[in-house]
C-alpha cells in the first residue's frame, strides 16, 4: 500500500512533515495489531491553533484509512488528552517520539526532544497508529547531536545530562525529569508560567530552520 | 410521547452511535430522546446497551479489539451521562451500591474501568476508589457507604497477594458483602480458596461477564414490561 498518497494528502491539508514508521517492536498488548504508526508534525510557532489544527489532521489522517478498509488509533498531542475518557488509558502506552524516529523524521536530542533536520525540536507532534500495510520510511537509530552541547550549558535546572540518545541503549537516562519539572513548577508558582524552553531555542537545528523559513 | 417511528430513529441513533463509537451521535441521541419525551430506561436499554451488545459480538469475532471497545463504552457514556438524571428508579431486584478499585501496588485499570462501566449502565451507586489503592481503604470505604458488593482489581501476581487480606477483611466485620477480583492472575480456584464471591479474568472477559449481566437485566425488564 503506497504511503505517499496519504503524505501528499496530509501535507496539503497543513501538515508539516508526515511519516509512516514500522513501530511493532514498541506495541503494548493492547494494540498489537496496529503496527504501523503515522506521524504527523506541525512547526508551531506557538499559537493556540496548533493543537486544534494537528487534531484535524488525525482526523482526516482516520478517515482516509477507514475509506481505505483499515483500522486506526489516533494518539493526540500531548496537551490535548482529556483525563475522564477510558480510551485515555490507552494513550500514554505509545509514545510520539516512537512514531517519529521510527519513521525517520527525527532523532531523540540531548535535551530529549525529537530532533528533526530542518525544524529541530520546534514541531508539535501527534500520531496515529494504523493496520494498513503502509511501506514504512527508514527510521533513526542514533544521534546527531554530535559534540554540540549548548542545551546541556543552557539549562537553568541542570537537567539536561549531556548523553548521546542511541537505540543500542534504550535504557539510558539523557534528561533527569524530576529536576526540569522542579524548576518548572517553582515558576509556574511564582509567574503562573513555567517560562523555561531554552533547550528548544537554543539548539542549532531550531534556530536554522526556523529562520530559514 | 413520540411516534413509533420516531422512537425507532433515535433508539437506532443511539445504538449505531455506540456500535461506531461515535460519542456526538449518542449525545445528540440521548438529547432528542430527552426532548421528545422518550422514557430514559429504554433509551439506555434498547438503544446504547443494544448497541455494546452488539460491539462485545464484534469483539468475540475479532472485528473489534481493545481500542475499539474503550471508544465504544466512552461513547455509551457521553449519551448515558445525558440520560441517567432522567431515569427513574429500576425496579428489577438490583439496586444498590458498590465499592471498586484496583489493588495497593497495581497501577493498571482498563478492566476495572469496563466493569465499573457495568455497574454505571446497571444504576448502582458505583464508589470508584480507582487505582492502586491501599487494603485498608477498600475495608473502610465498605464500611462506610454499605455497599452489598465490593469488586478488587489487579493484573500483577504481586499485588493480587493483597487480595486476601482485604476478603478476610471485610468478611470479618460484614458477612453478607460479595466480593468479586478480577485480573489477568484472578482464577476460579483461587477465588474460591480467598472466599471471594466471582470473578473475571481480564478486561475481555470483564467485559463479556459485563454485557451478559446487562443483558439479563435487559431481558428481565423485557419480561416485566410484557406482564403489564
Amino acid at each position: 500500500m503506497d504511503a505517499k498518497q496519504l503524505k501528499q494528502f496530509l501535507q496539503a491539508e497543513g501538515a508539516t512533515l508526515v511519516g509512516v514508521g514500522d513501530v511493532t517492536k514498541a506495541l503494548p498488548k493492547e494494540i498489537v495489531h496496529l503496527n504501523r504508526g503515522i506521524a504527523i508534525a506541525v512547526n508551531r510557532n506557538l499559537t493556540r491553533e496548533t493543537v486544534g489544527h494537528l487534531v484535524r489532521l488525525q482526523t482526516l489522517a482516520e478517515g482516509w484509512l477507514k475509506a481505505n478498509g483499515h483500522r486506526s488509533l489516533s494518539i493526540p498531542p500531548d496537551s490535548d488528552r482529556r483525563k475522564d475518557k477510558l480510551i485515555t488509558k490507552l494513550y500514554k502506552l505509545f509514545c510520539h517520539k516512537t512514531a517519529a524516529t521510527c519513521s525517520g523524521l527525527g532523532w531523540i536530542g540531548k535535551n530529549g526532544l525529537i530532533i528533526n533536520e530542518q525544524y529541530g525540536s520546534k514541531l508539535t507532534w501527534a500520531t496515529v497508529l494504523t493496520d494498513a500495510p503502509l511501506g514504512a520510511d527508514r527510521p533513526c537509530v542514533s544521534s546527531r547531536c554530535g559534540d554540540c552541547d549548548l542545551c546541556v550549558r543552557h539549562c537553568p535546572s541542570g537537567a539536561v545530562q549531556g548523553h548521546l540518545w542511541s537505540l543500542r541503549n534504550p535504557l539510558r537516562e539523557i534528561v533527569a525529569y524530576d529536576k526540569c519539572r522542579s524548576l518548572k513548577s517553582g515558576r509556574t508558582a511564582l509567574k503562573g508560567k513555567p517560562n523555561c524552553g531554552f533547550c528548544v531555542t537554543v539548539c542549532p537545528y531550531s534556530r536554522n530552520g526556523g529562520a530559514r523559513k | 410521547m413520540a411516534d413509533e417511528t420516531r422512537k425507532k430513529e433515535i433508539l437506532d441513533k443511539l445504538r449505531n452511535g455506540v456500535i461506531q463509537y461515535d460519542e456526538d451521535a449518542c449525545r445528540e441521541g440521548a438529547q432528542e430522546a430527552v426532548a421528545e419525551g422518550l422514557d430514559a430506561n429504554e433509551a439506555i436499554f434498547d438503544g446504547l446497551v443494544s448497541g455494546m451488545e452488539e460491539v462485545g459480538r464484534l469483539f468475540e469475532a475479532q472485528e473489534y479489539f481493545v481500542p475499539e471497545i474503550l471508544m465504544c463504552a466512552d461513547a455509551l457514556y457521553a449519551g448515558l451521562e445525558i440520560l441517567k438524571p432522567h431515569c427513574k428508579q429500576m425496579d428489577l431486584g438490583v439496586k444498590g451500591s458498590v465499592v471498586i478499585g484496583t489493588v495497593e501496588g497495581d497501577v493498571h485499570d482498563i478492566g476495572k474501568n469496563l466493569v465499573k462501566m457495568m455497574f454505571d449502565v446497571a444504576g448502582f451507586t458505583v464508589y470508584d476508589l480507582g487505582r492502586d489503592v491501599p487494603l485498608d481503604k477498600f475495608v473502610d470505604e465498605q464500611l462506610k457507604t454499605d455497599s452489598e458488593l465490593v469488586c478488587l482489581s489487579a493484573m500483577m501476581t504481586t499485588s493480587m497477594v493483597g487480595m486476601p487480606k482485604v476478603i478476610e477483611k471485610i468478611k470479618e466485620k460484614n458477612p453478607n458483602c460479595m466480593i468479586m477480583i478480577g485480573g489477568a492472575p484472578t482464577s476460579k480456584e483461587l477465588a474460591d480458596k480467598w472466599g471471594a464471591d466471582g470473578y473475571a479474568e481480564d478486561a475481555s472477559n470483564a467485559l463479556k461477564e459485563a454485557i451478559k449481566m446487562v443483558a439479563f437485566l435487559k431481558k428481565l425488564r423485557d419480561e416485566k414490561a410484557q406482564k403489564k
